[in-house]
Order: C-alpha cells, then sequence, then structure tokens
C-alpha cells in the first residue's frame, strides 16, 4: 500500500467516525421522506370477513357489516363517511375524475386517526316502509344505527338478474385544511342488495 | 268555582305553548349552531394536528377531538331526519366539548418544542465535544501512524538480484 493510499484510508475511516458522531444531532435535524400516502377502506361481512354480505334482504329485518378506515398519510388525518344509498339507475362515485357520486348522503360518521391508526365500527340497518307493486319496489326508509332515514327509493325488477336490486355505499372524505372543507378522497366501498318479499 | 278552574287550564295551555314556541329551535338556528360546531371542531383539529407533527403526545386531546367528532356527526345525522332541537344540542355539546383543545394543543406543542430545542442543544454540544476530541486525536493518531509507517518501510531491506556471471 502506497503512502497516499494509507493516507486516504485514514481520512475515510475518520470522517466515518465522525458522520456517526454527529448522527444523533443529524437525525434530530433531517426529516427523510416518508413511504406512500394512502388511506385504506373497507367493507366487511357479519362474520368479519370480506364474505356473508348481506343480499336478499326483506323489511324489519336487520343486517350487519363492518366498516373500516386506516390511515396511512403520515399524519392526523380528520375523515368522514358517507353513506348513501342508490337503486341501479342512479350513479356511483367516478373513480376516473375522483367525484363522488351526486347523491346526497343520508347518514355520516366522522373520525380522527393518527398516521397508522385504524377505526372500524359495527354498521347494522334495517329497511321499513318496503312495498311490491308490479314490476317496482318502494323503499321509503332505511333505519341505520337507530335512525330513521327517509330514502325514498324506487327500484325496478332487473330482468336479466331477477331481483329488486339497490346499493348501499360509502364514500371516504378526507379535511383538506388548504380548501378549508373536506374532499371526496376517492374511496368508496359498498354491497348489492336484493329486495325481497318476506315469506 | 268552574270558571275559575277552566281558566287556569286555559292559561296553563297558552303559557306551556308560549313557552314551547320560545325554546323550539328552527332549521335556521339548528344550521347555524352546526356551522359553529364544525368550525370549532376544524380549528381544534388543526391544533392537534400541529401539536402531533412536532411529536407531542396529543392522545388526551385526540380523546375529545373523537368525542366531539361523533357528536357532531350525530348532530348532522339528527338535522337530515329534521330533528333540529336534537341536532342543536348536540352542536352545542360538540362545541363545548372542544372548548379548550385549540390553548391546550399550542401549548401541548410550545412545550414540546422547548424539550426538543433542549434537547437538539444537549445532542449539539455533546457531538461537538466528541469532534472535537475526534479531530485531536486523529492528529496524534496520524502522526503515530506516519510514524510507525516510515519505520517499517525503513526497515524493509531492499532485495537485490545476483548479478548473472
Amino acid at each position: 500500500m502506497s503512502f497516499d493510499d494509507f493516507k486516504l484510508i485514514y481520512v475515510l475511516a475518520c470522517l466515518g467516525l465522525g458522520l456517526i458522531i454527529l448522527s444523533p444531532t443529524l437525525a434530530m435535524v433531517v426529516r427523510l421522506p416518508g413511504g406512500e400516502q394512502f388511506s385504506e377502506f373497507w367493507v366487511l361481512g357479519s362474520g368479519r370477513m370480506a364474505e356473508d354480505y348481506p343480499f336478499n334482504v326483506v323489511e324489519d329485518q336487520a343486517y350487519k357489516v363492518f366498516l373500516g378506515v386506516a390511515n396511512h398519510m403520515g399524519s392526523l388525518q380528520y375523515y368522514m363517511v358517507y353513506v348513501k344509498f342508490r337503486n341501479q339507475t342512479e350513479p356511483l362515485p367516478d373513480s376516473v375524475n375522483g367525484t363522488p357520486s351526486v347523491l346526497d348522503p343520508v347518514f355520516e360518521y366522522r373520525m380522527f386517526l393518527r398516521d397508522g391508526e385504524v377505526w372500524e365500527k359495527e354498521v347494522s340497518f334495517s329497511f321499513v316502509g318496503v312495498s311490491f307493486e308490479g314490476n317496482y319496489c318502494r323503499v321509503l326508509s332505511l333505519v341505520l344505527d337507530g335512525y330513521v332515514l327517509n330514502v325514498n327509493k324506487l327500484i325496478l325488477w332487473d330482468n336479466e338478474n331477477n331481483g329488486f336490486y339497490c346499493e348501499l355505499f360509502f364514500e371516504l372524505w378526507v379535511y383538506n385544511a388548504a380548501v378549508s372543507g373536506f374532499q371526496y378522497h376517492n374511496r368508496f366501498v359498498g354491497f348489492w342488495l336484493n329486495m325481497t318479499i318476506p315469506v | 268555582m268552574l270558571r275559575k278552574i277552566a281558566l287556569c287550564f286555559v292559561l296553563f295551555i297558552l303559557f306551556s305553548w308560549f313557552v314551547h314556541a320560545c325554546s323550539a329551535v328552527g332549521q335556521a338556528d339548528a344550521n347555524q349552531m352546526l356551522a359553529e360546531a364544525e368550525n370549532a371542531l376544524v380549528s381544534a383539529y388543526a391544533s392537534v394536528a400541529e401539536a402531533n407533527s412536532v411529536g407531542a403526545n396529543v392522545s388526551q386531546l385526540l380523546v375529545k377531538l373523537e368525542y366531539a367528532g361523533a357528536l357532531l356527526a350525530e348532530a348532522q345525522n339528527s338535522y337530515r331526519v329534521g330533528d333540529y332541537e336534537r341536532a342543536f344540542s348536540l352542536a352545542t355539546n360538540c362545541s363545548d366539548a372542544v372548548n379548550n383543545v385549540v390553548y391546550d394543543a399550542l401549548a401541548l406543542k410550545s412545550e414540546t418544542e422547548e424539550d426538543q430545542g433542549q434537547k437538539l442543544l444537549f445532542t449539539a454540544g455533546v457531538s461537538s465535544a466528541c469532534l472535537s476530541v475526534l479531530f485531536v486525536l486523529s492528529l496524534f493518531g496520524w502522526r503515530f501512524l506516519k510514524k510507525a509507517y516510515l519505520k517499517r518501510v525503513l526497515e524493509m531491506k531492499p532485495e537485490v538480484e545476483a548479478e548473472p556471471k
């Protein structure tokens, strides 16, 4: 080994040791960029699994699902979940453009989650005022967590799939301080229901 | 006697109706209270988020936020079903629940920043002292190693190849 090589190795070793000594201070000052920022949003069936979702529903019968939100945005977030109810002809949120459904929410939940925290809630619901006439079915009210919500929805008979289909879906909104309001977070979950006549 | 009783009864009914009319909450009142509660909650959230971002322990404040958020959601849901009185009452409770949160969050934030400043100062001081020691030791070390290196080189005997005959 030449003298210059020896000198270089010595200087590098000293610099490395200096960096190690400085690392606690650097860790307090330098903020490294975090990973990908996103939110999880899910709905699970009655067994808290991605199965056994309510499907064939009748009037005055209670059903339950589990709704969940997880925050991976890297900071404390203020979320809101809108509950919406639609028939087959009404629009869902637009995932491509990131716009929510134009339907009015019938119910809402709010939660504050720190980074890495999870919120899960059992949502129980039933329908009252369901009437069938010819090829349509009218649902007057949705009962959600004890609230009787007037939905007054007309559901037409689906010839292709043989049923009166409607959908209960949930939109995730997040508070954006830049616009001083809630913004649709481009996430929604839901499940189809088939209104049936009780036997 | 019967007339007096009837008169009292009518007066009682009128009084009850008047009291109810005075205390009844209209849609506009509920709407205004909901907006106020929303503003209060958003301000509280912004303060707690700031405190959380500097590493403050905001667990207790979050409990209050959670409670207030649930109240506001219930108030909005009550408003949707037309129960303006309940909506008003819940929105008022929501505003009350986050009454001191902004102040507490700001105090917590400044306290945490002060703690962190002191910690940073201490760490930087220790690091500087260690770096100074490292610098001095490295100079001495270099002198020692250089000497050892040169000694080793000088002690090396040059190999002389035998001259061809």
